[in-house]
């Protein structure tokens, strides 16, 4: 009786999936669990429906009332909206990093699920929806047509006529 | 009983309601910055150096903040009256600028969020850090 009750108790304790590290400073691997939410909504009460339609900023409001912005999904240069719009009022477990820089404090989504028996599903949504939109590409953010409209109108350094030198 | 319950709905509501928060009116000065990018220091994310990997940052989604000269962020949740906020391409247009704007200011656990009234002053892109740091992350 006592070995089984020693392995519940160490599995109740352990990390369910350990997010992977970056070495950012101040991060920290941890499993959010809370409702998805409209940052607005939250902070001024203008709560369009489903949190925006993934136009707003998301958030992730916890248990203990903290509400931690999610900046960041699993996809280069993309966050987490398209990962967590879908869960808008639900309650998930979102697997990732926690950066409390003391200037400000940050949420890295890699993993989200809603229950505590499921795996963790990746947040790479931005790039399936992305992909699903403009057909597949090397990187994603070289081939979007916004961003190539707007880096050859200002170029790469936003000032237009200034160029760096080509490439050898 | 029917007092009861309105007291009970009243709890509810309290318990389920955007909780209310100090706001207060500012004048914010700052470079237009990729949150994400600065606050990690994966690469250096201020100026020429890093516009370009801004206007990819915005684009996919991920929050605008105006950075001022103490290093205080200030995460954009309007401006003026637009309240899109992730993937805009208006923000992606004006990434890297030093700009001077009126909001209001909520902080919350850590964060100042700002809703922009008035875009007062922008200046363009002057902060010139390619020079030393080349096109981050990965060159042009």
């Amino acid at each position: 009786m006592r070995a089984p009750l020693l392995f519940a108790l160490l599995a109740l304790a352990a990390p369910a999936m350990a997010a992977e590290p970056w070495n950012i400073p101040h991060e920290k691997a941890v499993v959010l669990k809370g409702r998805v939410v409209d940052m607005l909504c939250q902070l001024k009460g203008d709560c369009p429906p489903g949190c925006g339609a993934g136009r707003r900023q998301l958030g992730i409001l916890a248990a203990d009332g903290k509400l931690r912005l999610v900046a960041k999904g699993n996809i280069d240069f993309a966050g987490a909206v398209r990962d967590l719009v879908g869960f808008c009022g639900r309650e998930i477990e979102a697997d990732g990093l926690l950066v409390e820089n003391p200037a400000i404090t940050l949420f890295f989504v890699q993993g989200i699920r809603t229950a505590p028996d499921q795996p963790f599903t990746p947040a790479d949504a931005f790039l399936r929806e992305w992909t699903a939109r403009n057909g597949a590409a090397a990187e994603w953010f070289r081939a979007d047509p916004e961003a190539r409209r707007i880096i050859a109108a200002d170029g790469p350094y936003g000032i237009r006529g200034l160029q760096p030198p080509p490439k050898p | 009983m029917s007092n009861r319950m309105a007291a009970l709905a009243a709890a509810l509501l309290a318990l389920t309601a955007p909780a209310a928060m100090a706001q207060q009116r500012v004048s914010v000065t700052g470079e237009i910055v990729d949150t994400w990018c600065n606050v990690s220091g994966l690469m250096f994310g201020l100026g020429t150096a890093h516009h370009q990997c801004a206007v990819w940052c915005t684009l996919g989604g991920i929050p605008v903040s105006i950075r001022d000269a103490e290093g205080r962020f200030y995460i954009l949740l309007r401006i003026e009256e637009d309240e899109q906020n992730a993937s805009n391409p208006r923000i992606a247009t004006i990434q890297t600028h030093q700009v001077t704007v009126d909001g209001e200011l909520i902080e919350r656990d850590g964060v100042r969020y700002l809703l922009v009234t008035r875009v007062a002053d922008d200046k363009g892109v002057i902060n010139l850090t390619h020079a030393e740091h080349g096109i981050q992350p990965f060159g042009h």
